[in-house]
């Protein structure tokens, strides 16, 4: 007998598939968008509104005063490896962020960084799209939330303000740091 | 790999070739080109494994065979840089659309509908109540939320999946779960899917707050046993829901090598707050909610070892515990101790652990391991050696010392976690390695 009851009543629990495939992974356009933020600190005017607005921002002189102090600062690129290879603040180490991936995957890697000292996140975009997010993850974590911050501006305040950077695409006798 | 291939040919312009080992590459080639790159990439194949293996054994694979392809892999390397694009390979644009499953499915007997659910992988395999739309909307009675929101947006292997409030419920019922435990398993969804490696990666989860007692979820005798309807159906939610919302299908993009019986219920528990002693706090206060706060902590790990008996006056039992945590891979300075609250009593009365946070400290300070022992897990080679490379301390000063080196791996003792359950029948307790992430307030989807 069929299962009249059921007729037209069972939810497929794979009602969710539409969603996964209309969603295709979108492209990272982190460089993109960094690139439009190249004139000024952030790029953003004062009504923009600013994305992960709950993530403290640090400023890259607070940043570079730290690390001149000997302070105990750990800065993350959350670009990804290439680029970080070709250009990151110096001394920086990498824990890349994708869109295409729940950041919660990166659980493993995040919790490797210490939880006694202060982490400093920045990406390559222009209101920290790439690095609120791991802030964000970093307390989910339990790590504090006056710990953990995201750099304002990013690399782009960074280079601007001329502070040490280092990689493969720094001029010859430049490079802080063999990649 | 298929990313940073793709990120080569497109940004660099520079043609690539993967090379895969035997047991995934066909998922590489399959899976990930059609709903996860969006692109061709070529590839060829090495036996599996490669890690761990004496250096002559890999020169052999170089040398040798490509298993996908056969003839020698050089050759085959060589052809897939430089033989031109097939007519295949120059198909651009989207792939095909999978097929979409409807929000109904048709009508049909109770067998063959099992059937289904079971061909799907949309079940554990074990008995389930399959999801009609009345169950489901009696289900949905148990939140104030509306179906159709949007709880998170789970990302897949190729792709995003919006999880509805409606989803949850299917796997709730599914479940066996009751519209009273419905606001827990949504304050669950939160953090689905769960882990998925090619390690036995599992999860652990916690209840605390008043909810524990009115849902009766089990925090007494037999607390981590199959003693306890609430601890069961809530446990296996996680798991349906997991499966479903994260599109895990064995073989396919589920790929744990021996995977964990954990997983069928996810070692849940509720925290046995009224035999916590005197200062030590349950663990959702620790994580700064109130002690009225109902709130379940998810957290995952591969490793639980048991005390296996009961504590003795001649080794104390933080010792042992210690020790333990040895065995355990300290990524991520992760560890849960569960204990039962007999020990906990021990812990404070006899050996002067007035907080659970002393003996966390405690434990950050004294347990050890050799170098050579942390790097040679295999997580930690892929988590921690890229950072040491890069300069981050302490990781990159132990790469540089003998391998007999005495190291403290778990350095932040925040990353260690204390819970107290069970019925004070004897003094037992588990080490795991299970790395717990902040808790979430299960009052939020009442």
């Amino acid at each position: 007998m069929k299962a009249q009851i059921l007729a037209g009543a069972l939810l497929g629990s794979l009602a969710l598939l539409p969603a996964a495939v209309s969603a295709r992974p979108l492209p990272k356009n982190a460089r993109q968008t960094s690139d439009s933020g190249k004139s000024g600190n952030s790029g953003s005017s004062a009504k923009e509104k600013l994305p992960f607005p709950n993530v403290p921002r640090i400023t890259a002189e607070e940043v570079e005063k730290l690390i001149k102090a000997k302070g105990d600062v750990v800065i993350v690129d959350t670009d990804d490896s290439m680029s970080y290879g070709a250009e990151h603040i110096k001394d920086a180490v990498n824990i890349a962020y994708d869109p295409t991936v729940d950041v919660s995957n990166e659980d493993q890697t995040l919790q490797v960084l210490p939880g006694n000292k202060l982490i400093v996140f920045y990406c390559n975009c222009p209101h920290e799209e790439d690095s609120a997010p791991m802030v964000q993850e970093m307390w989910q974590l339990g790590y504090a939330h006056n710990q953990v911050k995201a750099l304002q501006g990013g690399l782009t305040r960074w280079e601007q303000l001329g502070y040490p950077l280092a990689g493969t695409d720094l001029p010859k006798g430049t490079q802080e740091k063999g990649e | 790999m298929s990313r940073w291939a793709k990120q080569i040919e497109t940004q660099v312009g520079i043609p690539t070739v993967c090379v895969a080992m035997d047991n995934i590459v066909h998922y590489a080639v399959t899976y990930i080109r059609e709903y996860y790159t969006g692109m061709p990439l070529r590839f060829v194949a090495v036996p599996f494994p490669f890690t761990g293996q004496p250096k002559s054994v890999d020169v052999g694979y170089v040398t040798g065979k490509d298993m996908l392809n056969g003839g020698p892999l050089m050759a085959g390397v060589v052809s897939a840089l430089t033989s031109p694009l097939t007519a295949n390979e120059k198909i651009s644009g989207a792939p095909a659309n999978e097929s979409v499953e409807p929000r109904l499915l048709p009508p049909d007997t109770e067998d063959n509908l099992r059937a289904l659910f079971d061909a799907k992988e949309w079940s554990d395999y074990n008995w389930i109540n399959l999801p009609t739309e009345k169950k489901v909307m009696a289900m949905l009675r148990g939140t104030s939320h509306k179906p159709d929101e949007i709880i998170k947006t789970v990302t897949i292997t190729g792709g995003a999946r919006p999880l509805s409030v409606e989803k949850v419920a299917i796997s709730a019922v599914m479940a066996g779960a009751s519209p009273e435990h419905f606001p827990v398993i949504l304050a669950l969804a939160t953090q689905a899917p769960f882990g998925n490696s090619t390690s036995s990666m599992a999860n652990m989860v916690v209840i605390n707050g008043p909810i524990g007692k009115k849902l009766n979820f089990n925090s007494g005798t037999n607390a981590m046993g199959p003693y306890n309807r609430s601890n069961a159906v809530v446990g296996r939610a996680f798991t349906i829901l997991s499966k479903t919302a994260g599109d895990l299908r064995n073989g396919i993009n589920a790929w744990e090598s021996l995977g964990s019986n954990f997983q069928y219920n996810n070692i849940l528990y509720a925290e046995n707050e009224d035999n916590l002693p005197d200062g030590w706090k349950p663990l959702h206060t620790q994580m700064g909610f109130n002690p009225d706060d109902n709130v379940v902590t998810v957290g995952t790990g591969w490793t639980s070892i048991s005390s296996v008996g009961g504590s003795q006056e001649l080794y104390p039992v933080h010792y042992l515990m210690r020790d333990y945590m040895r065995s355990l891979t300290a990524s991520g300075s992760a560890a849960t101790i569960v204990m039962d609250p007999t020990v906990a009593g021990l812990l404070q009365n006899a050996h002067g652990f007035k907080t659970k946070e002393q003996l966390s400290e405690w434990f950050s300070q004294n347990a050890e391991k050799t170098a050579g022992n942390y790097w040679g897990n295999g997580v930690i080679q892929s988590m921690v050696v890229p950072l040491a490379l890069q300069g981050l301390e302490p990781y990159a000063s132990w790469r540089k010392v003998p391998n007999e080196t005495m190291i403290k791996p778990f350095t932040n003792s925040r990353a260690i976690h204390i819970v107290v359950t069970g019925g004070k029948i004897q003094t037992t307790w588990f080490v795991t390695d299970f790395g717990m992430r902040r808790g979430v307030k299960i009052d939020d989807w009442a």
